[in-house]
């Protein structure tokens, strides 16, 4: 496996005094879950998350990604960027399941997409991504029960998957350029790397 | 390439999965597919009709694909089928515990048509070779 691809557990956990609980920050190709009564938080533009839980028992997560560019055949689902996004969405409901959750109690909110690398490329990789992650969870029969996608502003996104309670501030003015950076930083790595994992033990 | 009209079951509880596979499987020249959402499901399947070939995940609720593994290499009818795995599980212990369950190969997502096609001939050339 690629380990430029892969998608890493957060490690970046600390106690949020705010909200006085233990938080766990993600970044881009990063994903997180809990059973405990804890905050996932994340800042994204064009990227985006999925925080999806059990709505019986409480276990969830969040996961922070895009869409690798796959120039001309991007919407195929045979591209790097569907085999991509698909793949970033089931290391986290894998997790999830692993972790006792059941499929038929997931309920999803969506949040990023945001056009904010605008002069980036010349697609709206923000809008692809909320695209993307809408149409994932339709097929894989994931109810989508709030989101805010695309728009022109980051977002950050606090994430409470015992009750599924989400807050959502938009940026809408960065005071630094780390946000942008970042997923520059991110999307170039994905872009440099075949999205392709390989063993070879047989 | 094998003979194309080689029956493979695809076992995935993802159907944004199973289609990708089934469309690596059909760029591949394979259009003979069917598709399984889980381990019960896939070995019900197996046993019903006459397949040639099994790609599955791992992590699948009811039964995941190594108990589905084992469970085929306990069946005297289907013992001797191929099994290739395709799992986002990159660990290690996992890929060994594939390996000592009998596994033919082990591909990681996300992966392309040449991985899995290269995966597949490895395997249809070492059959060839037993059976020879």
């Amino acid at each position: 496996m690629n380990p430029a691809l892969e998608e890493q557990l957060a490690t970046n956990v600390y106690y949020d005094r705010t909200f006085d609980c233990e938080a766990a920050k993600i970044l881009p190709g990063e994903y997180y879950f809990t059973r405990k009564e804890m905050l996932i938080v994340t800042v994204l533009g064009s990227c985006v998350s999925a925080c999806i839980r059990d709505r019986v028992s409480g276990v969830g997560g969040m996961n922070h990604f895009m869409l690798p560019d796959s120039g001309n055949d991007a919407d195929s689902p045979l591209s790097a960027s569907m085999r991509y996004g698909a793949y970033a969405m089931e290391v986290l409901i894998n997790e999830l399941l692993k972790a006792g959750a059941r499929r038929e109690n997931l309920e999803a909110k969506v949040f990023g997409g945001g056009n904010v690398l605008r002069g980036f490329t010349t697609i709206n990789v923000g809008e692809r991504n909320a695209q993307f992650v809408r149409d994932y969870l339709r097929a894989e029969n994931v109810r989508i029960t709030a989101e805010d996608l695309n728009d022109v502003h980051p977002r950050k996104v606090y994430y409470f998957p015992r009750t599924g309670k989400v807050l959502v501030k938009k940026l809408k003015q960065l005071n630094n350029y780390t946000l942008v950076k970042r997923e520059q930083d991110y999307a170039s790595r994905l872009k440099t790397s075949e999205v392709s994992g390989d063993v070879d033990l047989f | 390439m094998a003979d194309p009209n080689t029956k493979f079951l695809v076992v995935d509880d993802f159907s944004t999965m199973r289609r990708i596979v089934r469309n690596l499987l059909k760029e591949l020249g394979y259009s003979n597919v069917e598709e399984a959402e889980d381990g019960v499901d896939g070995l019900a399947k197996l046993r019903a009709g006459n397949f040639d070939f099994v790609v599955s995940d791992w992590n699948m609720p009811n039964m995941d694909g190594l108990t589905m593994l084992q469970n085929i290499r306990a069946d005297a009818a289907l013992s001797k089928l191929p099994v290739l795995m395709v799992t986002a599980e990159a660990k290690k212990e996992n890929i060994i515990a594939a390996a000592q369950a009998g596994a033919n190969g082990y591909v990681v997502k996300p992966f392309t048509a040449a991985t899995l096609d290269e995966k597949l001939s490895k395997i249809f050339e070492k059959l060839e070779k037993v059976g020879a």
